[in-house]
């Protein structure tokens, strides 16, 4: 093996920018999650004031709009993932069947929306669902069924959001299983056929067995990605109508620099880190296990 | 016999296909709407025409006033601007490291413990980061610059840059830049030399993934620009709230946001999911 102190001189400028703009940006996070430094009269306070739990205490205590938030990111996120994962699963299964002629054709439309700005993607839909230039309610109307009030409606506007997600983002599952399942070995299908095993058994104890590393690490990172859940409820919602369709990531960014309340912000960023903590060491742990 | 099998085939492959069209119409219709709406002139916004010529006749003035005034060119310069420089700056970066974790052995810390611990990065929900990012960059005097936002999208690429330049790397053989070596030239030069070269085509897909991310990230530019360094996501999220009847200029900042991103992914179609589950999955 090659000497060490010049690999270091390749990885080094990536350490170091990391850890400048990274680690010790949460390092500050932390220390300001036990002060209070806010907006009051005449502009933002100079120093922060170190107040020790307090802001935590009133988060897990105190603050239900938060929690609110907290279970409405949950809810969009477990919903999200999982129809992504059905939907995506189903159309790569059915895009692996045969060869058929206009198969490429297929999977690129499919993966269109994937690369879209969520923003842009979250106007996109406002321009779906909006009362007078949103054209779903006069197909709707057309079809002879009701219309929905789209964004009026607190229900409606959580599972409009939700709507969204799955229409960017079941492609991502749908390419990845994909690539998986051209890659799996043919032997175990053809041992299979020959033993007379129907098609339902060859997904549920062949194709899915031999998939399990490739779920498990889409699903992860999925649920990782929804759990950051801000730019649609920015773009089409802005946590309305009331406080219905707020996720964390939102309330954290209005607390922290709309309302200007620096600890107090921190403070509910690091509740969220850590509540994400777990799910990505999972994550983390496997993908070192591929190296 | 033979005909019977035929008969269930076709009925199989009907069900199959009329599937696939559904699935397909659910992903181009928000396209079309989206930019049929962006050649309506404004007096029909609101009515539910969906064919251009046939039923209404199209028009490029929303797109003309998109493109000659407002704030629309200096949106796109910046966003290129932004975009261009930050995913050079995490390509160079990462594929720095990249090298350095797929060639050399490091002792004290493994080779695998450095590399998760870049790659945790890309883990940390960047919430959590934007309001000391916010207090350095005003520090610094950088808010509302394109430094602060370059700076921001290079440091969110460069986990994923370094990730996937080590697995390309680990690609590339590894005898031709030992015969290098001994032909006596240096670790740099065998990087820039010989191994640059051999992986052009995964450094461009990374460059491309950067692209994208940066091109497509609200967060960071939200809270790091106002009126002067604003991308194109700022301000279309800023064009609703000053002008809430906009329809017909929105559609066009879509279609234009959406544009460059949706052609580049088709371009680098197959290296795209290899990026977004970090090297998981292979084509």
């Amino acid at each position: 093996m090659k000497r060490i102190p010049i690999g270091w001189l390749f990885i080094l400028p990536t350490i170091v920018f990391l850890l400048i703009l990274t680690i010790f940006p949460l390092v500050w996070s932390l220390g300001l999650a036990f002060c209070s430094w806010k907006l009051a009269k005449g502009g933002i306070e100079s120093h922060p004031e170190f107040i020790g739990l307090e802001n935590f205490i009133e988060a897990l205590n105190a603050d239900r709009r938060y929690w609110s938030a907290m279970g409405y990111t949950w809810l969009y996120t477990a919903v999200a993932v999982t129809v992504e994962f059905l939907v995506g699963l189903g159309l790569a299964i059915l895009l692996s069947f045969k060869d058929f002629r206009g198969r490429k054709f297929f999977r690129v439309v499919y993966l269109m929306p994937m690369a879209c700005p969520p923003l842009g993607v979250a106007f996109m839909w406002r321009l779906l669902f909006h009362e007078d230039v949103g054209i779903l309610n006069r197909i709707l109307t057309a079809m002879g069924l009701g219309r929905i009030r789209w964004m009026t409606d607190p229900w409606t506007a959580r599972f409009a959001l939700i709507m969204v997600d799955v229409w960017q983002w079941t492609p991502f599952m749908f390419l990845a299983l994909l690539a998986a399942l051209q890659s799996l070995p043919v032997e175990p299908y053809e041992a299979a056929l020959i033993d007379g095993a129907s098609r339902w058994q060859i997904l549920r104890y062949i194709t899915l067995p031999m998939l399990k590393p490739v779920i498990t690490t889409i699903l992860l990172l999925r649920t990782i990605d929804c759990l950051r859940l801000f730019d649609y409820v920015y773009g089409i919602t802005r946590g309305g109508p009331g406080l219905s369709t707020e996720s964390a990531s939102y309330y954290i960014y209005l607390v922290g620099l709309s309302y200007f309340d620096f600890g107090y912000g921190s403070a509910l960023s690091y509740i969220l880190l850590i509540m994400m903590l777990a799910l990505s060491m999972v994550l983390i742990l496997r993908l070192r296990r591929g190296l | 016999m033979a005909k019977k099998r035929n008969a269930k085939d076709v009925l199989t492959w009907t069900v199959i296909g009329i599937i696939l069209v559904a699935y397909l119409i659910w992903t181009i219709f928000p396209f079309a709407w989206m930019f049929i709406t962006s050649i309506k002139s404004r007096a029909i916004i609101y009515k539910p025409y969906f064919l251009p010529f046939i039923q209404f006749q199209p028009t490029l003035e929303n797109w003309y006033n998109v493109l000659v005034g407002g704030y629309g060119p200096r949106a796109f310069v910046n966003s290129l601007v932004v975009a261009v420089l930050s995913s050079f700056l995490s390509l160079t970066l990462g594929a720095l490291a990249g090298y350095g974790l797929s060639r050399f052995k490091f002792r004290r810390w493994k080779n695998r413990d450095i590399a998760v611990f870049i790659l945790s990065q890309r883990m940390m929900p960047p919430v959590a980061v934007i309001i000391p990012y916010f207090l350095i960059m005003r520090t610094f005097g950088l808010l509302d610059t394109w430094w602060a936002l370059i700076l921001a999208h290079s440091v969110f690429n460069l986990p994923l840059s370094t990730w996937l330049a080590m697995d390309f790397f680990n690609e590339v053989p590894i005898d031709i830049e030992d015969s290098a070596l001994v032909d006596g030239c240096t670790y740099l030069g065998t990087f820039l030399r010989v191994t640059l070269p051999l992986s052009v085509p995964g450094l461009v897909a990374i460059y491309t993934l950067c692209f994208i991310f940066s091109w497509n990230e609200l967060l960071f530019a939200l809270t790091l620009t106002y009126n002067k360094a604003y991308t194109v996501p700022v301000l279309i999220a800023g064009t609703l709230a000053f002008q809430q009847m906009a329809w017909w200029n929105l559609a066009v900042y879509a279609t234009l946001a959406i544009i460059p991103p949706v052609v580049l992914a088709l371009i680098f179609e197959k290296y795209l999911v290899r990026g977004l589950t970090l090297g998981a999955v292979k084509f």
